[in-house]
């Protein structure tokens, strides 16, 4: 995802990372079809600028919601958006919504180790991520595999 | 004359040669051209869907990269797919037109000139199909096809009508040699016979039988007409032998008469001038003959001239001609002696011959004789008229001589 002009104030990331979020929902599969859909930022991001509300090619609402990093304000997120967390948060919270059909993306994971599904990785002038395999078959929702193309290694 | 003409005209062989080639060329390439025509439309209608089923995948695969808006993905996701053989290039473009990503096949410059151009006739439009999202366009993809299959099924198949006319070519040769064995051959016969006839008059040649019903009629026909050839010719040919002989030879005697006679002794004057070797000419003369026909009938003369020949022809040697010159007169030339022994044998022959008796008509025995007069040439004559004259002479002389000898002597000279 090539990096579109930076916004003022913002990241030059925060423009790819939104529209790389969206991509990744459109081809997630949840167990049940909710509308609106809840996307949770958990803790402090730094390139979720841009992460607003939209709206899914099927017609489908998106609603953006901050919320604390603990386990228990993960309750109704249907997307779960890693902030800058220390690795151990991160795996505790990705751990609690294992298995729910929650869709989850990991800002700050250089090392691949929070066991989100998805993660990002920085070029200089690009934004792509990396697909834990592992992760997205333990977490009850299902991923078009022509994703799998466009991911950039990863588990 | 015939030969020279049939030289520029076509032999029958080169027709049928012709015709052959010219029949079998037409089916091979109305057969190849057909085929190939058909094999190209079937081909190409097949890559068509085949195009159309590219584009749908390539669409497909690469949607997710077009939405991710990463190009490499997309040329990844394309190649994998749609680098077959049968495409000639893959190209995904933004719903404005930008180029998103492109794949061509690399080409040689040479084939490429001549597979492009392939390419732009049999592919003018590419294969088109879109890239939709949640109902929106977000891509286009336009698959260009390679007409290098097509080309390659094109030379087969022109390598194989080429090996297919040359085949032909050699069959026809081969076909006209054995037209030329069954047909012309039967014919040659036919001419063969007919030129023998008329240069060599051998009419007992026939045509044989060919095994072909039309050139057998034929040969039958043309043998029918020989036989009759034949026959005419055998009749006339006999009928003017006949005419010869009734023209030089006595009707009653069948000696030569006197026209073979004054022929031969021209001849013999001639021929004893050349070699320088005598010949005798006799004279005879039936003694009494008058006194036969008038007391016994012209048929009792008949008789006894025919007896007179019978025992002439007996008594000569056969290199010696006897002649009835008329009436009751004969002639014999002799052949050319070197001893004048030999002519008094003859003579002494002929005589003891006239002893034995004849029968008439009337069924009773009788004798006649002959008065014989010798000339030889050239000591009694060096003409023919001469020696005619000399003999006749001589004749008388004997017959006289031989009337005073005794009453059954010479009769009296009419």
């Amino acid at each position: 995802m090539p990096l579109g002009a930076p916004s003022a104030g913002g990241t030059a990331y925060e423009g790819a990372a939104a529209r790389t979020v969206r991509g990744i929902m459109e081809y997630a599969r949840w167990p049940q079809r909710r509308d609106p859909m809840q996307l949770c930022v958990v803790g402090p991001a730094l390139h979720a600028g841009q992460l607003g509300a939209f709206r899914m090619a099927d017609g489908r609402q998106v609603q953006r919601r901050n919320v604390a990093a603990n386990v228990a304000a993960l309750v109704g997120c249907d997307v779960v958006y890693l902030g800058q967390l220390g690795v151990p948060l991160q795996r505790q919270l990705t751990a609690a919504v294992r298995g729910r059909g929650v869709l989850t993306i990991a800002e700050a994971d250089p090392a691949n180790a929070s066991e989100a599904m998805f993660a990002f990785t920085y070029q200089p002038r690009s934004l792509s991520f990396r697909l834990n395999i592992d992760a997205v078959s333990r977490s009850g929702m299902k991923v078009d595999p022509r994703v799998l193309r466009v991911a950039k290694g990863g588990l | 004359m015939v030969p020279k003409t049939t030289n520029k005209l076509p032999t029958l062989r080169d027709l049928l040669a012709r015709a052959h080639l010219r029949l079998i060329l037409f089916t091979v390439v109305l057969a190849a051209a057909s085929l190939m025509l058909s094999g190209v439309l079937v081909i190409r209608a097949y890559a068509q869907r085949n195009l159309e089923l590219m584009a749908d995948t390539v669409a497909y695969t690469v949607e997710p990269a077009v939405v991710f808006q990463d190009r490499q993905a997309i040329l990844d996701g394309m190649t994998s797919v749609g680098a077959t053989r049968g495409i000639d290039r893959l190209e995904v473009t933004d719903p404005a037109g930008q180029t998103l990503a492109r794949w061509d096949r690399p080409h040689t410059a040479l084939r490429g000139w001549a597979v492009s151009s392939a390419n732009a006739l049999i592919w003018p439009e590419p294969a088109r199909a879109d890239v939709v999202q949640g109902g929106t366009v977000i891509a286009r993809v336009k698959v260009y096809g390679n007409s290098g299959g097509i080309l390659r099924y094109l030379l087969a198949a022109i390598v194989i009508a080429l090996t297919c006319v040359g085949l032909t070519v050699l069959a026809t040769r081969i076909l006209a040699r054995r037209l030329q064995n069954e047909v012309i051959a039967p014919l040659d016969h036919v001419a063969e016979v007919a030129h023998s006839v008329r240069q060599e008059r051998a009419f007992e040649k026939r045509v044989p039988a060919s095994g072909i019903a039309e050139i057998d009629r034929f040969g039958q026909d043309f043998n029918a007409l020989l036989a009759e050839l034949q026959g005419w010719h055998a009749g006339l040919t006999s009928e003017n032998a006949e005419l010869q002989r009734r023209a030089t030879h006595d009707g009653l005697t069948g000696l030569g008469n006197r026209a073979l006679f004054d022929q031969k002794l021209a001849e013999a004057v001639a021929e004893s001038q050349r070699s320088g070797t005598p010949f005798a000419l006799l004279y005879l003369d039936v003694d009494k003959f008058k006194q036969v026909n008038d007391e016994h009938g012209h048929t009792s003369g008949d008789a006894a001239l025919i007896a007179v020949g019978d025992r002439l022809r007996g008594a000569i040697r056969h290199i010696d001609s006897a002649f009835r010159l008329g009436g009751d007169e004969f002639a014999v030339v002799l052949a050319p002696f070197f001893n004048r022994s030999h002519v008094d044998g003859v003579v002494h022959r002929i005589r003891t011959a006239m002893e034995s008796p004849f029968r008439m008509p009337g069924g009773q025995l009788a004798t006649t004789s002959l008065s014989i007069g010798v000339a030889v040439f050239p000591e009694d004559g060096s003409t023919p008229e001469l020696l005619l004259s000399q003999a006749d002479t001589a004749m008388y002389r004997d017959k006289e001589s031989r009337y005073q000898a005794g009453p059954e002597g010479a009769e009296n000279n009419a």
